[in-house]
Parts: C-alpha cells; sequence; structure tokens
C-alpha cells in the first residue's frame, strides 16, 4: 500500500515570462497536514491548482493519492476535495441542494445525496440553515458550506486554499476545529495560509513557499528554532527605571533592546526558563514592570530571517 | 482500489451530469422568478413602445397591405429576445466562471464540456419559457392576432428558438474565451444593436435609407425575422426558413467546437 497521498517532483509553472513555481518538491504522508505557509503571490494556490489537476504543470510531476495529476486528472478529480480562498456555493441554491449537486454529479442516487447532504449539514451546523438559499449565509456559513461541498465525496485527500482568510476570530476556530476532525478520520490535508499561527495549530508539518521557491520546510518547532527567536517583551512601569532594567538584564547575559518610544526593554531569549532570568533580573534590581510578555516569532520574523539567510548565502 | 472504508460513488454518464446541471440552473428560475419577470418585461417595453411608436407605419407604401403594425412586429420580437436570450447564456456561463462555482464542478470528476451542454439546455428552455409568456402577453395586452393563426406562429416560435439555441453557442465560446461578464456586455451590446436596427425587424426593408438597407440585406437576422414574420403572417415563406436554420445549423456548430476548446483551457491562472 502507498501511503504517500501527495508526491511533488520537481515541479515548475510559469505563466509567460513569470515564474509562479521553481523546483518544487514535497510529499505528505497519509492522514497528516501539510501546512503551506507563504505571502500572497507566493506561489500558493498556483501549486493547488497544479495538485488539483486544475493546471498543468510546466516542468515536474506530481502524484495525488497515487494519480499522476496530468495523465490521469480524472481519477484524481475523484479523489480529491478544493475549498478555495473564496467560498464557491451556488448562490441561487440552498445549502441542501449545494450538497446534494455536487453528490449527484458524483453518481449518488437521490436519496443516498439527500442523506450525505443532511450528515454534513449537520456537523457543519448548518441544519437550521439547510433550506435557506446560499445567498442568505454569512462570510462564516459559506465558508462552511463550501467546506461540506468539497468533503460530498469523502476524499482521500482535500486541498484547503487560505480557508480562513476573511473570517472573523470565532468562524475560524470553528473551522479549525473541523479540519482537526476530518485529519482525525485519516483524510489527508494540504492547507495554505499566511498566517503562522493557523499552520502551528494544524500542521504535522510546515513548507515554507517565497517567489515560487520552497524557502524552508519542517515541523513548527523546527522552523521557528531555525529561523527566528523568542523574544521578551518588558513594558515599564517608570520611564526613568529604563537603564536599571538595561544594565539588570546585559548583567544577567541577556541582549536587551531599549524600544524607547514604547517605554520597553525587549530581549531574545532561548528558552521559557530564560522567561525566569528577566523576571528574577528585573526584580532584583527594583524595577516595577507595566506589562510583561512572551513572542513567538511571526511569519514576517520567519520571512525576514528566510530572507536574510537568502543573501548571506 | 484503495483502504478506503466507503464505497466510492462510480461517476455518473454524461447524460445525467446534464441533466443534474441543467437541473440546478433551471432550479435557481424557480427559485428566483424575478429573473424570469424581467426577462421578459424588457421585450414587453419594447413591444409597446415600438408599437405605439411605429403604429403609423402599417399601411403606408412598404407595409404589407392589411397587416397591423403588431402583428407585423411581434414575429420580429420573438427572434429578438431569442438573440438576446443567447446573448445571456454568455453572462451567465462568465458568471459561474467569477463566483468560483464553475471552479468546484471542474474539481469534479465530470465531463467538463457537460457545464457547457447543461447551460446550453437549460437556457434553451428558459428562452422557450420567456417566448411562450411574451406570446401570451402580446395576445392578451397587445391584439396580437396574425393571419397565419397558431398553425404559424408555432412554426415561427420554433424556428425563434433554433435561432437563440445556435446563437446562444456563440455567446457561450466568446464567454469561454473572453472569461469576462463586463466585456461580454459590451461585445453584446455592440453586436446586438446594429443587428436588430439594420434588419427588417421593425420597419421593412425598402423603408431603409439605402446604406442601412445593404447592411440589412446582408444581416442574417433579416432573414430570421422575415421567416418568422411570413410565418406568422401566413405569407409566402420561400426559401427563408430553411436559410435561417441553415445559417443557425452553421453558427451552431462553429459555436459549439469554439466553446469547447475555450471552455477547456484552463480556469484558473
Amino acid at each position: 500500500m502507498n501511503d504517500t497521498m501527495i508526491e511533488v517532483t520537481g515541479v515548475g509553472k510559469t505563466f509567460d515570462d513569470v515564474t509562479a513555481l521553481d523546483d518544487v518538491s514535497l510529499t505528505v504522508p497519509r492522514g497528516t497536514v501539510l501546512g503551506l505557509l507563504g505571502h500572497n503571490g507566493a506561489g500558493k494556490t498556483t501549486l493547488v491548482n497544479v495538485l488539483t489537476t486544475m493546471l498543468p504543470p510546466t516542468t515536474g510531476s506530481a502524484r495525488v493519492a497515487g494519480f499522476d495529476v496530468v495523465g490521469q486528472a480524472h481519477e484524481v478529480r475523484g479523489r480529491i476535495g478544493l475549498t478555495g480562498q473564496f467560498a464557491a456555493v451556488d448562490e441561487g441554491l440552498s445549502g441542501t441542494d449545494n450538497l446534494v449537486l455536487i453528490a449527484r454529479l458524483l453518481g449518488a442516487s437521490r436519496r443516498e445525496a439527500k442523506a450525505r447532504a443532511d450528515e454534513l449539514l449537520d456537523v457543519f451546523d448548518l441544519a437550521d440553515a439547510a433550506g435557506r438559499l446560499a445567498r442568505t449565509y454569512s462570510g462564516g456559513m459559506r465558508r462552511r458550506l463550501d467546506l461540506a461541498a468539497s468533503l460530498v465525496g469523502r476524499p482521500d485527500v482535500i486541498f484547503l486554499d487560505e480557508p480562513t482568510t476573511g473570517l472573523d476570530p470565532v468562524s475560524r476556530i470553528g473551522l479549525w476545529e473541523v479540519v482537526e476532525n476530518l485529519v482525525g478520520d485519516g483524510t489527508t490535508v494540504l492547507l495554505t495560509t499566511q498566517y503562522l499561527d493557523e499552520a502551528d495549530r494544524l500542521a504535522d508539518a510546515i513548507t515554507v513557499l517565497a517567489d515560487g521557491r520552497i524557502v524552508a520546510s519542517g515541523t513548527a518547532a523546527e522552523l521557528k528554532a531555525q529561523v527566528g527567536r523568542r523574544a521578551v517583551h518588558v513594558t515599564l512601569a517608570a520611564a526613568t527605571d529604563a537603564p536599571a532594567a538595561m544594565t539588570s538584564l546585559e548583567l544577567a547575559g541577556l541582549q536587551p533592546v531599549h524600544d524607547e518610544p514604547h517605554n520597553a526593554v525587549s530581549t531574545p531569549v532561548h528558552a521559557s526558563a530564560d522567561l525566569a532570568v528577566v523576571v528574577r533580573a528585573l526584580d532584583d534590581a527594583g524595577v516595577e514592570v507595566a506589562e510583561l510578555a512572551l513572542t513567538e516569532p511571526s511569519l514576517d520574523d520567519v520571512y525576514l530571517a528566510l530572507a536574510k539567510q537568502k543573501i548571506a548565502a | 482500489m484503495t483502504t478506503t472504508i466507503h464505497n466510492r460513488w462510480q461517476g455518473t454518464t454524461f447524460g445525467n451530469q446534464v441533466g443534474i446541471l441543467a437541473g440546478r440552473s433551471l432550479r435557481a428560475l424557480i427559485s428566483d422568478p424575478k429573473l424570469m419577470i424581467f426577462s421578459v418585461l424588457q421585450p414587453l417595453i419594447m413591444l409597446l413602445l415600438f408599437s405605439q411608436v411605429f403604429s403609423g407605419i402599417a399601411g403606408t407604401g412598404n407595409f404589407p397591405p392589411g397587416v397591423s403594425y403588431i402583428d407585423y412586429l411581434m414575429p420580429a420580437i420573438l427572434v429578438t429576445t431569442g438573440v438576446g436570450a443567447a446573448l445571456q447564456s454568455g453572462i451567465g456561463l462568465v458568471t459561474d466562471m467569477k463566483n468560483g462555482v464553475l471552479g468546484r464542478l471542474r474539481s469534479l470528476p465530470i465531463n467538463p464540456s457537460s457545464v457547457l451542454v447543461a447551460r446550453s439546455v437549460a437556457d434553451l428552455i428558459r428562452t422557450a419559457l420567456q417566448l411562450v409568456i411574451l406570446l401570451v402577453a402580446a395576445v392578451v395586452l397587445f391584439g396580437f392576432s396574425p393571419a397565419g393563426g397558431v398553425l404559424g406562429v408555432l412554426p415561427a416560435f420554433l424556428l425563434a428558438l433554433a435561432v437563440s439555441w445556435s446563437l446562444s453557442w456563440v455567446f457561450l465560446a466568446i464567454g469561454a474565451w473572453l472569461r469576462n461578464a463586463e466585456t461580454m456586455q459590451s461585445v453584446g451590446f455592440l453586436a446586438m444593436f446594429p443587428l436588430m436596427f439594420a434588419s427588417s425587424a421593425f420597419v421593412p426593408i425598402d423603408g431603409l435609407p439605402a446604406w442601412l438597407r445593404v447592411i440589412a440585406t446582408i444581416n442574417p437576422l433579416t432573414y430570421a425575422v422575415d421567416a418568422s414574420r411570413n410565418l406568422s403572417l401566413a405569407m409566402p415563406v420561400g426559401s427563408g426558413v430553411a436559410g435561417a436554420l441553415l445559417a443557425s445549423t452553421g453558427l451552431l456548430v462553429v459555436g459549439l467546437v469554439a466553446a469547447v476548446r475555450g471552455f477547456r483551457r484552463p480556469l484558473a491562472v
């Protein structure tokens, strides 16, 4: 049995003169989530389009669920689900009819289609709105219906292209939970996102794309360790304490930076234990702390760090 | 097969795909009857305006004697409404491309052409319904009662439908290649108005200025309108119907091939 559900080998894609993807290779084992991280224009959607048979690659090859995305596109389409950046629901149809339509096209009988639609509407908390036209749905409801539509055929692999972009925080967390449940059922997921926290929460492995190239890959922890460091930000109660705070942190072996406009000092730390070092040093120096925060590297930090590495190399 | 515990649905035939997708388009028509009302309202307003503005030309030199203007006009309105409906077909396709519905359909294991054929079939049914409502309204509101009677109007109606259907493939082809609703509207507008007015649709060709008469004579719409009118008015049809059907078949074949080819190009860029 083949346990690699997505296998990308040296895929490149050019549009006229623009290189959208350049020698991209990756594999996704069955039942795992790959987070594809990158800014707008990094090539995330192009890669999703290649893997979902929407676009043929210019170079290289890709297999999804064991089938070639070019030569066996029909077989691939029978085993994948796709949720794009914009909810692709038919506004003129009810929630139920949207799902029934997909199920019928996949070959379900009327009765099977209705049963599957009801089941999914239930899972996605849309049962109350099942009979309403999708036009009347909120943004979050549309996304959920869209995701439900991509799951009608019980796909082996689902592609989520920025599934939470534009969603409010509550809908966002709701969608995360749905994805987590899916993976629990053994579905393989490729998720693209601009948000590190989203990839962090959902993905088993993360691949960072920039300008169509893979610039880093690994687990969230590996990536953070590789590209950025945590930092402690201390907001001082009194501005006059700044010199004392700086001195005490330097004596503790840290490299603090004075953030004068915000009346704060911040210092990179290696481990959570360093947080205690910061607190003790400031306490010993008699510095009163208004606020203290441990910040994780953001996607921007990741990007900046990777860009620096590229320039250095 | 793979290790999935569920039975995978095995897909369905091309015919079923077309039926299911056409049903989807028609369902939108039922759930949103406003669309149908507006699509009938426009030709009705044209009927009202033209029958008032041009009614004076009935009985003048170039006009067929003994024919009321509404009886003269209505068969042409059937054809021009069908042409307008054909344009809507192309615009509908582009709209589906934009709102992502087509993207979803194309990610399914179905024949992409079924999407086109379904739209065309659904639009044919919609146009037929539109023309029937229009005919009933013309009889009831404007006293349309051509000499040919039902047996004359029925073939005129079918002819208008055939012209509309073949043109819808031309607009589907344009839509499949252009992929932009605004451009579609402009192209349609630019093509439609000269075709409609530089034709025999509203006044007899002989009454047109010479330069316009030349255009009207080579305008294929003139032949469709003449055929539809002669059928309705029980006047000699000659080779008109055969000509209109032949031209329609030509457009249908060209449009169909171009539409399928254009539609197969990747959606996403």
